[in-house]
């Protein structure tokens, strides 16, 4: 997988994670290209989409040569919010596809049933939410970094990725405890 | 509002609650309560010039460090320039609180990309963190260098990365961060992998962790994909994982998704599988086949749930392209052409995407195209379907599933799509109609009525390519010509006709137009006004190809010179620098005194050579290369296979003959535009193959060239024994019966586990030498399992087979994990003489076909004696002799040879290739000197320098001549023997 970006109709900013190296502008020019194409698709049209003008490009510094490879979008919807992930055009589109699931699910676990509202959402601007936690916005991201790592899988279990989680979690109550107890 | 951050920080742990950054909290929440976008702004500049401030006046707390990044993290998410605040970001990943820590290195992986000046600077922090004991740290480090790492990154750490991957201490969750880091580093610089871990790596496939199994498998599959040799391990890996996954059920609960066993690690495998060719081992087969049958029966449910239902499927459509690519399972490939049926007709929208794509690398593959074509219906129908990318996909089936029988439908069907197809495909149709046409016309009237229907309906669509094809073939296939003229003209008569087809129709008509010239409708003059009529309205390139048509109609047609003469002069002063040139050479050139020269410039141009179409070159470039490689391309079998087409020749028909005329080609520029048109005829570079993986010489540690110490005991017992024991040490003991019936071998080995713990990822990989793979065969009937516990024992059988006689005997590597990677490499105890069989032979018949044999070269002969001399500690006497004889598998004739001290015997050597071979042995022993005079006779003469060979070896060692100063027995024999009457 190359990349994963999550967006919604409508709005302009997205939660995306990059696998392979871009500039700002090339990142730019395939979040709306991408979300133009994604927003257009209709309900029961399937949940790929070739997109010729995204070529990924794997830096083999070694022998100096861009390979550029086709590249398809697995997307997903949920209510409003799109999750999409650029891959390959080789690689397994419904494993793909499950994989964005899986991460929905993840942060549905740590956060509770209301997250997409809550979590997701304050990073695409939205100004709707009263809850302290979301303002955990990293953690979005540490989420990610545990269930994929290199653009790959790294593991499927929600109870380990938790357990990670949890563990940071409860690391870094202990170390603010601790600074609070400092400066009182 | 305004104070917020203040405020922020002043309520900071003045409430019970310790929710940290209070600070940061209250800047988001007045994010959300601006309403406008200015009132954002002014708060976000507020802001950036507070933590601007802080960072200036320097001694901030770690804790307010980390909370300012956030604050400058979540401004940078929300697309506001932070760069200012880079430097601080990176500095928190030196800090020791782990929170602090993590969040410079999340400002890290978001702010910087790989070659940003900074990252030089973190390099010794994440080394630091990376050899820290404390694993959250290593993690971090892992993230950073997954997410951001470079070559030059992976150049100072993939070593630390490495170890972390394999040390026994790592614990499961560093080891597949490091899998996924090192597959990072190997994607930006493919050296940093050393060929020397390949074993180590692929050993990991077998770790308990599912998690781990998965992250490797994915490093494994990118490192198999430009290194197959030293990766063939893995595959044997992925299909007994499989099995295990799949029969035994042998995972977590955890890893159950949606009752689909680790849908990612199944697709992963199934998907290395496909990266080398079908294994040759009958027992490697069944477990594919049975992993394959399962997911097949398993699939027969629909479930419900939509997550269930695509991981399911996920499985079985990358079950189903690996039965394809295996193409030796006709009992799967019938049940999956059947369920292909259904699939592209399905309801649900990505199982007919699927089917399609899954159809189209069956086509890509099959021997026969009649289970596709009984669908055609249905996929010439998908062309129509509401979804684009099901379009393309039916695109791309009809494309490889045409052959002779259906091209014309299917190209009428793609013709009539063409019209209304989306702009964003509409190139690649015309390329795929236009190789279709081409490749299965089978007259001529059809290719080039196609062709130019398709030129004039999706002009702006037409590649150079394209017309360049038109145009090399209609010149090279003579009979053509007249057909292709008359159409060609009729097309740039009317009064709206596309530029490429004036420029065919320039190109055509002044090679052929002549060939029409009497018809009606198409006297030269005709043909001249079409073309002037197009001049004016078209580019200058085409105007080129115009006007060189126009000289070459001086040639061919005298009556209409002065019209032509004309046009050219109008051209010499035309503002064109290329068009006037061409018109003053025309000029000049028609205006000579005799037509010799013209006539010589504008004679009919030789055939084009015969090239890789130019087409299919162009087709391919779509499809660059990619990180995965595909295992086909779009296309029928023999675009995969790349043979030579049927259809139009490419090369002139016979009976006119080549054309040779030098300076057609040579005045290029001058007398036609297609010097250059000619040159991009020929086949541009096929599929581009990338960067050429550095050929290093891969060491093959199964090779009897890395042979572990001591492996001769154990070898030189076995050499005249059925069974023993063949290797032992503190760790491991190996132990093999073996069986020979005629030309058949079965070995059995037994792998006892001595060690205090369990050995995983056991592993055991035969090799022999390529020269003599075709002398000996083996089918491995069996594999050990990937785990031996303490005190058990785990066995592999292999049968042999003797084609011919060879002379080396095979090898196994042998490997495991305990703690470390421990791998032995033994040689089997399975040569030539095993497969001989003891023969009764009376005096009489031994000499006589003593006799008939004769001398060399179907005898051998040598004389030596014990190693170490007469005085050494070692002797021969005769009850060794005669034990090893036997051991060699000869049949000792007693009272043959006059000499009582004299050994003779006899045997069949057994043979799949060569059949029976009959052998004769003498051994004139001299037990004062300690020397033997050996001879050996045999029906073939490769037979006796090889027995001979390890005769010899095996007696100069003799037996020691303190035979009767026998060890003491062992605690262990001890207890063997008196193991039934003794109660412990």
């Amino acid at each position: 997988m190359s990349a994963t970006l999550s967006c919604s109709r409508g709005r302009e900013k997205s939660l995306a994670k990059w696998f392979t190296t871009l500039s700002p502008k090339e990142k730019a020019k395939i979040i709306k290209d991408v979300s133009q194409l994604v927003l257009a698709r209709r309900t029961r049209m399937c949940n790929f989409l070739e997109y010729k003008g995204w070529r990924i490009v794997w830096r083999y510094e070694a022998s100096a040569d861009e390979l550029t490879a086709d590249s398809k979008i697995v997307y997903r919807r949920y209510a409003s919010l799109f999750f999409i992930a650029g891959c390959n055009s080789t690689d397994n589109e419904l494993i793909t596809l499950e994989i964005v699931h899986r991460y929905v699910e993840q942060m549905d676990k740590y956060y509770g049933n209301v997250w997409t509202s809550y979590v997701i959402l304050p990073l695409l601007q939205s100004w709707r939410i009263d809850q302290p936690q979301i303002f955990n916005f990293q953690k979005a991201y540490f989420i990610l970094d545990e269930l994929l790592l290199a653009g790959e899988m790294q593991e499927s279990s929600k109870k380990n990725v938790l357990r990670v989680i949890s563990a940071q979690d409860s690391i870094e109550d202990t170390e603010v405890d601790e600074e609070v107890t400092k400066i009182m | 509002m305004a104070s917020s951050a203040a405020a922020g920080f002043l309520s900071r742990g003045s409430s019970g609650n310790n929710s940290n950054m209070r600070g940061l909290v209250q800047f988001i929440a007045d994010l959300r309560n601006a309403r406008a976008r200015e009132l954002e702004e002014k708060r976000i500049n507020k802001e950036l010039a507070n933590i601007r401030q802080k960072f200036k006046d320097g001694s901030l707390s770690g804790y307010h460090k980390k909370k300012y990044v956030c604050k400058l993290l979540y401004i940078y998410i929300l697309g506001w320039n932070v760069d200012f605040g880079h430097l601080e970001a990176v500095n928190l990943i030196s800090a020791n609180k782990y929170s602090e820590k993590q969040i410079g290195y999340l400002a890290m992986t978001l702010f910087l990309h790989e070659s940003h000046e900074l990252l030089h600077l973190v390099v010794n922090s994440i080394r630091k963190d990376l050899t820290d004991h404390n694993e959250l740290f290593n993690c971090l480090a892992l993230h950073a260098i997954a997410n951001v790492g470079s070559r030059e990154m992976g150049e100072a750490l993939s070593g630390e990365v490495h170890r972390l991957l394999i040390s026994p201490t790592s614990k499961a969750f560093v080891k597949k961060k490091a899998a996924l880091t090192l597959l990072r580093l190997y994607r930006k610089s493919p050296d940093i992998v050393q060929p020397q871990w390949a074993e180590r790596i692929i050993s990991l496939m077998d770790d308990a962790d599912m998690g781990v199994a998965l992250s490797v498998t994915s490093l494994v599959m990118a490192l198999a994909q430009n290194n197959p040799e030293q990766y063939k391990g893995s595959y044997v890996k992925a299909a007994s994982r499989m099995k295990r996954i799949l029969v035994d059920q042998e995972y977590a609960q955890d890893y159950l998704y949606y009752k689909v066993p680790c849908p990612w690690i199944q697709v992963k495998m199934l998907r290395l599988l496909q990266y080398f060719p079908p294994s040759e081992d009958t027992h490697v087969r069944e477990l594919i086949r049975e992993s394959l049958q399962k997911i097949l029966n398993l699939a027969l449910e629909m479930p419900k749930n939509v997550q269930q239902n695509n991981a399911q499927n996920a499985v079985l459509f990358e079950a189903i392209n690996l039965i394809i690519h295996l193409d030796t399972e006709q009992a799967l490939m019938k049940q999956i052409s059947s369920r292909l049926g259904k699939f592209i007709q399905s309801r649900e929208t990505n199982v007919r995407y699927l089917g399609l794509e899954a159809m189209t690398h069956l086509a890509a593959r099959a021997e026969t195209l009649d289970p596709i074509k009984q669908h055609q219906s249905i996929i010439i129908g998908s062309l129509k379907d509401r979804d684009i990318s099901v379009r393309r996909k039916g695109l791309d089936l009809l494309y490889s599933m045409c052959d002779q029988t259906n091209a014309q439908p299917i190209v009428g069907e793609l013709l009539q799509y063409l019209q209304n197809a989306d702009f964003a495909i509409r190139e690649e149709m015309v390329l795929k109609i236009a190789i279709l046409t081409e490749k299965y016309a089978t007259d001529i009237q059809w290719y080039v009525d196609i062709s130019l229907r398709l030129i004039a309906m999706a002009g702006d669509h037409v590649s150079d390519e394209v017309w360049h094809r038109v145009i090399q073939i209609v010149t090279n296939n003579e009979e053509l010509q007249v057909y292709a003229a008359q159409n060609i003209l009729q097309y740039v008569k009317a009064d709206h006709c596309h530029e490429t087809l004036v420029k065919i129709g320039g190109y055509i008509l002044g090679e052929f137009g002549h060939l029409i010239a009497e018809d009606k409708g198409c006297s030269p003059i005709e043909q001249f006004l079409a073309l002037q009529g197009k001049l004016q309205g078209c580019s200058s390139s085409t105007r080129a190809i115009i006007l060189s048509c126009f000289i070459k109609f001086v040639n061919l047609f005298p009556e209409i010179k002065p019209r032509l003469m004309y046009v050219f002069q109008a051209y010499s002063h035309t503002l064109d620098s290329e068009l006037q040139q061409r018109a003053c050479e025309y000029l000049a050139l028609a205006s000579l005194p005799t037509d010799d020269l013209l006539r010589t410039v504008c004679d009919e141009m030789p055939p084009f050579p015969e090239r890789q179409s130019a087409l299919l070159s162009r087709l391919h470039q779509k499809h660059g290369n990619t990180s995965d490689k595909r295992t086909w391309v779009v296309g029928g079998k023999d675009a995969n296979t790349m043979e030579k087409n049927p259809g139009l020749k490419r090369a002139q028909s016979s009976n006119g003959g080549p054309h040779m005329n030098g300076s057609t080609n040579g005045t290029t520029n001058g007398t036609n535009g297609h010097a250059k048109g000619a040159n991009d005829l020929a086949g541009l570079d096929m599929l581009d193959t990338g960067p050429s993986e550095p050929k290093t010489l891969i060491p093959n540690l199964a090779s009897a060239a890395h042979l572990s110490p001591d492996w001769e005991i154990g070898y030189n017992k076995l050499l005249t024994k059925a069974e023993g024991i063949l290797y032992e040490d503190g760790q491991i003991q190996i132990g093999v019966r073996s069986e020979y019936r005629g030309q058949m071998a079965c070995v059995i080995l037994y792998f006892s586990n001595k060690a205090p713990t369990a050995v995983s990822s056991f592993t055991t990989t035969l090799d022999l030498e390529p020269s003599e793979k075709e002398n000996l065969s083996w089918e491995v009937k069996g594999l050990p399992e990937s785990t031996i516990y303490t005190g058990a024992q785990s066995q592999q059988m292999i049968m042999f087979e003797a084609k011919k006689v060879f002379d080396k005997s095979p090898t196994i590597r042998i490997s495991y994990i305990a703690g470390a990677l421990q791998a032995l490499t033994l040689k089997l105890p399975v040569n030539i003489h095993k497969f001989m069989d003891p023969a009764e032979l009376t005096a009489d018949d031994f000499f006589k076909r003593w006799k008939q044999i004769g001398g060399a070269p179907r005898e051998a002969q040598r004389v030596f004696g014990v190693r170490g001399g007469r005085d050494g500690d070692r002797e021969i006497n005769e009850s060794f002799i005669r034990r090893t004889v036997e051991g060699f598998r000869w049949g000792v004739l007693d009272g043959v040879d006059p000499n009582k001290k004299n050994l003779v015997g006899a045997s069949v050597l057994h043979t799949a290739g060569g059949g029976k071979f009959g052998c004769l042995l003498r051994l004139e022993p001299n037990y004062g000197t300690q020397m033997i005079r050996l001879t050996i006779r045999a029906t073939d003469d490769s037979v006796p320098p090889i027995i001979i060979k390890t005769m010899e070896d095996r007696l100069a060692t003799g037996i020691s001549t303190h035979l009767d100063m026998m060890e003491p027995p062992s605690h262990r024999d001890i207890s063997d023997v008196f193991g039934s009457v003794l109660v412990t």
